[in-house]
């Protein structure tokens, strides 16, 4: 069997490591093989702090998804993120020279460079550039500007950045571990590619990943990535403020946010309780329903009106033609559609993986979406050649 | 039914906890986000970004030569290189203290390798040493394992006191699917728990005070394991519920061991409403539990900010009493002295000691707010916000900080100058009964 159409996902988030193994299947579709998962341990707010400690739980993950995918796992493709992570859009230009007037390949490398000359801070590395959209002598709609005539070559590009050394941190677990690294992706943007379909991307939409301890978020118009980024707020501080607030550990916090929270006010009984057995050293409680649901909707309500914020600093929220699509694990947050609803005031989605195949539980879980989106990163990237400017034009997906 | 005024809680300044390594930092920060004065509190490890998380309010960053601020590599020569190159700073950050507790993991390189010097070190400083530490869980492996084994013996021949806790039977208390991490979240609380007792015991003024003889004879046992239960309840029957559940917690064995126990450690604490007489009922129900020759020591610390909350720790450890031969008897007279040269009480109330008979009572002192760390009183903007309608209410908002929870150590999440860690609705000021 050619190992060489087997693909591995790697997801070291703030709650677990994931990994998800798939097969490129020669028509273009993806069949997930297997998944692996443990806790996470030495990850905060998405980025790895305790390298010894996460490593351990990146192993037990691999050889889970080993044992469950019967592959070896040598190489991944590796999800970082952090609130460090930061996106702009800019764009290159080369003017090809007095005595050739055909575009080549190489002059999208160039066009690339030159926009990659943009200034970020100085312990800054690049992520990404995304190719958005040629412009062959001022023209739009250039899909694929090689062989063409012209004498000056423009793209947009959406590029990706982040503090180098964190970023070394996840690299640096991974090499301990002697795992070989294909490629790292900013995790909004892979999620991306396992939740939206073209179509989507086409008409415009917002994929928000809540999950732990982040919530990421890419935007696509018009076919391409326009606006990401992360912010450290997620799942955990819906726990963390229930312990605070209700005065409850945070087990029993988490316990009651996944059975019993829910972000919709208003619709439980005057004096509705929820009753907290107890346990050893716990003292059994009676939590007033409409309590819990109040300091849960004042958390998400919160940290989409600052999503909301954030985008509106952009030009596009009004080109979201399919609306917002959320998954991560806090997207099995009761109403949480409804909520976003009325903040984003746009149709809201509640999505997993799409379009794979295979292992169910890959696409039917949220909190997998990232790790299936690595995936489906690989599919679009990996060059049939590999190489060239090729692998810059794929990765306009 | 004598209502009794509150008194403080206040710890003692004599009184430093030393978090060692991995897990002793990790109990140490549980300790001071429960509410234990983060200035009380020094953390000390060879590994430079767990000891930059930490919430204590004392850093001692063990042989930055030796371990390059990484960490001991689970090797306890490392861990105790480390620390014999910081000798200095240890002794200087326990000084003054007249007891030290120091608690680590034992089994990794820095607990393990560093705690019987640190022991050593307060005690030559003249401090009262007791060392609380955990031994890990059987499947953490043989190596650990005999690591820990050494490591405790030698800590024996330093400490005053050694309370030995074992991982493998605190982990019951955490479902065996929940995993390690869970396991720790546990074992952090119950030591946390049992550090506050023990402080609460001998270093606070109360309605009745151990001394720290009677801790010793309670505590000090060849091969001992430590018995520990912690229960709280806030019902109409607070005081039979939360007795209840602390015999119910797993290191006690279900009660079994406790009625083979020779002496026990029980230590009431409650809001201001708490009642001698609720006490009293309590303590005839505990001595049900235990056998005729046993002796108790108990004490009492009520503090408002525990409101309707009753809590009951009960510590003991089984094993042959050890008789304590040199434990620096000037020192423990001192501390007693201390409390018995205290202005004449302003309020008259009973005290009520299981083996001894009735004495004047201790001095009650005005409540006083207690101090958040500093890194969670620049948090506290609640407290300024909420308009107190009554005094008691002020006093009530401002004997409670404010904290981040779990995201008290690490980076904030800032945005627009306002810490996003604090739950959303403490900063618009939603009221949660
Ligand atoms: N049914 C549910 N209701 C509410 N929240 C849930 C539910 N199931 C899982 N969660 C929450 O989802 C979060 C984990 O989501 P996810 O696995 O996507 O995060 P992660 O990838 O580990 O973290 P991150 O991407 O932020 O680093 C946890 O906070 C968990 O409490
Ligand atoms: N209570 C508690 N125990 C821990 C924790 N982490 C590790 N341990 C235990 O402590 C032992 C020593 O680990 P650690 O303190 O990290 O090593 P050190 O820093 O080198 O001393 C381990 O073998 C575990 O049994 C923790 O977070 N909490
Ligand atoms: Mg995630
Ligand atoms: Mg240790």
């Amino acid at each position: 069997m050619a190992k060489a159409n087997i693909v591995v996902g790697l997801e070291i988030g703030t709650s677990k490591v994931c990994v998800v193994v798939g097969e490129l299947k020669r028509d273009g579709t993806v069949q997930i093989l297997g998944v692996g998962e443990a806790p996470s341990v030495g990850v905060r707010k998405g980025e790895i702090v305790d390298i010894d400690n996460c490593g351990k739980c990146v192993r037990e993950a691999i050889a889970d998804a080993e044992d469950k995918s019967d592959v070896m796992i040598k190489n991944v493709y590796l999800g970082i993120t952090g609130a460090h992570i930061r996106s702009f859009n800019n764009r290159g230009s080369f003017t090809l020279p007095d005595d050739r007037e055909k575009i080549e390949s190489a002059d999208v490398g160039r066009v690339q460079e030159e926009a990659r000359t943009a200034p970020i801070p100085a312990h800054n590395m690049f992520i990404h550039t995304v190719l958005q959209h040629f412009y062959v002598d001022g023209q739009d709609g250039v899909l694929n500007p090689v062989g063409m005539f012209g004498r000056k070559l423009e793209a947009d590009f959406h590029i990706v950045h982040g503090v180098a050394n964190r970023i070394k941190n996840s690299i640096q677990c991974l090499c301990d571990l002697d795992i070989e690294i294909e490629d790292i992706v900013f995790t909004p943007y892979a999620a991306a590619q396992a939740v939206l379909d073209q179509g989507q991307k086409n008409i415009g939409a917002l994929m928000l990943d809540i999950g732990g301890g982040t919530t990421g978020y890419a935007m696509y118009v018009k076919g391409a990535i326009v606006q990401s980024g992360c912010v450290g707020i997620g799942g955990d501080h819906l726990t963390n403020d229930l312990s605070l607030g209700l005065r409850i550990p945070m087990g029993k916090a988490e316990m009651l946010k996944i059975k019993e929270g829910s972000c919709v006010l208003g619709n439980s009984l005057p004096g509705e309780n929820v009753t907290l057995r107890d346990e050893h050293g716990f003292a059994g409680k009676e939590i007033e329903r409409e309590m819990l649901n109040q300091i849960i909707h004042m958390r998400i309500r919160e940290t989409f009106e600052f999503l909301m914020r954030e985008l509106e600093k952009g030009p596009y929220l009004d080109y979201l033609g399919a609306g917002v699509v959320i998954t991560g694990g806090t997207s099995a947050l009761r109403g949480i559609k409804h909520l976003a609803e009325d903040v984003f005031q746009m149709p809201v989605q509640l999505c997993r993986a799409q379009n794979v195949s295979g292992v169910a539980s890959a696409f039917e879980n949220p909190q997998y979406s990232t790790a299936v989106g690595l995936v489906k990163y690989a599919q679009a990237t990996i060059g049939d050649e590999g190489g060239g400017w090729l692998d810059w034009f794929k990765r306009w997906f | 039914m004598i209502e009794i005024t509150r008194s403080t809680s206040h710890v003692s300044p004599t009184i430093k906890v030393v978090g060692l390594g991995g897990a002793g930092g990790n109990v140490l920060d549980r300790l001071v986000l429960d509410g234990f004065d983060a200035a009380c509190a020094v953390a000390m490890n060879t590994d430079v970004q767990t000891l930059n998380g930490s919430v204590a309010g004392e850093k001692v960053h063990l042989g930055p030569t030796t371990s390059r601020g990484l960490g001991s590599g689970g090797d306890p020569e490392v861990g105790y290189a480390a620390a014999e190159e910081s000798t200095d700073e240890i002794v200087a950050a326990i000084s003054g203290a007249q007891m030290v507790f120091i608690c680590a993991g034992l089994g990794g390189g820095t607990g393990s390798g560093a705690a019987p010097l640190v022991a050593h070190l307060a005690r030559k400083a003249g401090a009262m040493v007791i060392v609380f530490v955990t031994l890990p869980f059987s499947f953490e492996g043989k190596r650990r394992n005999t690591q820990a084994m050494e490591a405790l013996a030698q800590i024996e021949g330093q400490a005053d006191l050694v309370v030995c806790f074992e991982n493998d039977r605190m982990g019951e208390s955490s479902s065996p699917s929940s995993g390690i991490q869970q396991a720790f979240v546990t074992t952090d609380a119950i030591l946390s728990q049992s550090i506050r007792s023990i402080a609460g015991l001998v270093g606070q003024r109360g309605w009745v005070a151990v001394g720290l003889d009677d801790l010793a004879v309670v505590l000090r046992r060849q091969q001992a394991r430590a018995l520990f239960g912690y229960g709280e309840s806030e019902g109409a029957n607070r005081a039979h519920e939360a007795l209840e559940r602390a015999l119910r917690c797993p290191l006690m064995d279900k009660g079994r061991m406790l009625a083979e126990a020779q002496a026990v450690l029980v230590h009431v604490t409650g809001g201001p409403d708490l009642t001698l007489n609720e006490v009293s009922v309590m303590m005839e129900e505990f001595n049900r539990h235990i056998s005729d020759g046993t002796r108790i020591n108990f004490g009492v610390t009520t503090d408002a900010r525990h409101g309707r909350r009753l809590g009951v720790s009960i510590l003991s450890s089984t094993g042959d009493a050890v008789v304590v031969p040199q434990s620096r008897p000037a020192l423990q007279k001192q501390v007693v002295v201390e409390k018995k040269e205290a202005p004449p009480a302003k309020e008259q109330a009973l005290v009520f000691e299981a083996d001894q008979e009735p004495e004047p009572f201790e001095e009650l002192e005005e409540p006083q707010p207690v101090k958040a760390p500093a890194k969670i009183t620049s948090q506290t903007a609640p407290a300024k916000a909420a308009p107190a309608k009554k005094e008691e209410k002020a006093e009530q908002m401002s004997l409670e900080p404010v904290n981040r929870g779990r995201f008290d150590k690490g980076e904030p999440t800032i945005v627009d100058g306002e810490d996003l860690d604090v739950p959303t609705f403490l900063r618009k000021n939603l009221k949660v009964k």
